[in-house]
């Protein structure tokens, strides 16, 4: 079985094959086009670019994902319908409709984050009938930041979600306080780690806590929502915390202080993350959880998540995508679609539209 | 007018408050920094429309649409645009004006350009006086 699948929800054309040989997702090709630096001139993103862009690039990036393959090997088309924008989702979905008619071949409709979820299994040594359920999965990104309890593959429920902000948005936020450029998330996680790193090298030195260490506790930045009894998220009252802080520093300070507070942020961040997605594993006695999303990529949330399983809950499975399926790409879209492939579950090429709101937990 | 809130909930009555001065077909902009409140403010308005939905960031989708019991909410978010005319492009227009809906655009000083000769144009501006205070000034409905 072999699905060609199509992603264009946002910032990225993406086309990829994905094989399911002896019951595992194997990627044969997984091609991604990026536009980060192209919106970056523009200094943010600019949907009629990102559409234009798309049409540009989506038929030689199919091309090239097919390589010698021809389109009569293929079972079916799976592609993004949403969330995300617009303007970029039609670009994907047309583009699958017109070849859906042309090669007679069955149009799946995926969702975006059903995607991210399903980028676990990705040249998963485990085979999917052996992936034990009900899972939860911390699905985060620019996006999104959803706690999603599987009792299925395509049977999901939202248990919880962010209440404003999402993490990946709060992130760049942050970097814009403290003028390290927009959209600056990577730019926050790269310069917690290296005052992390820089801690421990010291710590392990002097076997004594730094001066610059010490300073972490000269501020603290609240965990909003980390006693709450649901498994909502809310960050923007964090991000407030981060500019009411920088408010009150010189601009030499902020400067010396920014891989500080950049810790102390990405900190309280993943507490809450991770003390949310533990209590819900608990209620829910799930048996395996996945962390999804681009903000998966985090390689702090991705230790303490990790660590925080192994000592609290007993027997229960922790998968992280590889850092290459964790941002967006096509081949999680296509083994997404293999689910839905199974039950048959096609779309009729002259109704489907894009869902630029879909909720993970509505059948489209 | 005037009016200086010192806390959230504050900001989110407020907010409540004024959406029950609504007609349907109103365009507010929203001025205001990273941190201001906009978020709150926007989220008192859906809940005086009567939206049940949460109000979320519509940052990264640039638009999201809600129905309310009394109004609907079309709340954009211009942070990520460089141009005007990007709105355009996403359909956010068809919105504005419409009997049955209330925009609001935050960061709506990125977007000038779109703004000029809206009808029912309202403009609203948070400023963060430092720790909870903040500023809130609007034109009298």
């Amino acid at each position: 079985m072999l699905i060609l699948g199509i992603e264009t929800s946002c910032d990225e054309t993406a086309a990829a094959l994905v094989q399911i040989e002896n019951g595992r997702f194997c990627v044969k090709s997984n091609v991604v086009l990026s536009q980060v630096k192209i919106h970056a001139r523009y200094g943010g993103v600019v949907p009629e670019v990102a559409a234009r862009k798309h049409l540009e690039t989506i038929i030689p990036i199919i091309k090239q994902a097919l390589g010698r393959i021809s389109p009569k090997d293929i079972d079916a088309i799976a592609t993004t319908t949403g969330p995300g924008l617009i303007t970029s989702l039609l670009v994907g979905i047309e583009t699958a409709r017109g070849l859906a008619f042309a090669w007679g071949k069955p149009f799946i409709t995926v969702n975006h984050l059903d995607g991210h979820i399903i980028a676990n299994l990705l040249n998963c040594r485990l085979q999917i009938a052996d992936c034990r359920l009900p899972a939860l999965a911390l699905v985060v990104s620019g996006g999104h930041t959803e706690l999603i309890l599987m009792k299925d593959f395509g049977k999901y429920k939202i248990i919880g979600e962010t209440l404003d902000d999402a993490v990946g948005e709060a992130f760049d936020k942050v970097a814009k306080i403290l003028g390290l450029g927009y959209p600056g998330g990577h730019a926050v996680a790269r310069m917690a780690e290296q005052f992390n790193l820089e801690c421990r090298i010291q710590n392990a030195e002097y076997k004594l806590n730094s001066a610059i260490c010490n300073l972490q506790s000269a501020f603290s930045l609240p965990r909003p929502m980390l006693n709450s009894p649901d498994f909502n998220f809310s960050f923007s009252g964090l991000k407030t915390a981060v500019l009411y802080l920088v408010q009150k520093l010189s601009d030499d300070e902020r400067k010396k202080l920014t891989p500080t507070i950049c810790a102390e942020f990405q900190n309280a961040a993943a507490e809450v993350l991770v003390k949310k997605t533990i209590a819900a594993a608990k209620k829910f006695k799930v048996k395996n959880i996945f962390l999804a999303g681009g903000v998966a990529a985090n390689c702090h949330l991705r230790e303490s998540l990790g660590q925080a399983i192994h000592d609290n809950l007993i027997g229960i499975g922790y998968f992280v995508p590889e850092l290459k399926y964790t941002g967006d790409n096509a081949a999680m879209i296509a083994a997404a679609g293999y689910f839905k492939y199974l039950k048959k579950d096609f779309a009729d090429l002259e109704k489907l539209d894009a869902k630029p709101n879909w909720r993970i937990d509505e059948h489209c | 007018m005037k009016k200086i809130t010192t806390s959230e909930k504050q900001t989110f009555e407020l907010a409540k408050e004024f959406a029950a001065n609504l007609q349907g077909g109103e365009v507010i902009a929203l001025y205001g920094d990273l941190g201001a409140g906009k978020t709150v403010f926007v989220r008192g308005l859906a809940a005086g429309l009567g939206v049940k939905e949460i109000v979320k960031s519509p940052t990264f989708v640039i638009m999201k649409c809600y129905l309310g019991k009394k109004l609907n909410l079309c709340h954009i978010d211009a942070y990520r645009l460089s141009r005007g005319a990007e709105l355009a492009a996403i359909g956010a227009l068809d919105f504005w004006g419409k009997k049955n809906t209330v925009s609001i655009i935050e960061w709506a000083d990125r977007v000038p350009e779109l703004l000029n000769g809206v009808k029912n144009l309202i403009k609203i501006r948070i400023e963060h006086l430092g720790q909870d205070k903040r500023k809130i000034s609007f034109p009298l409905l």
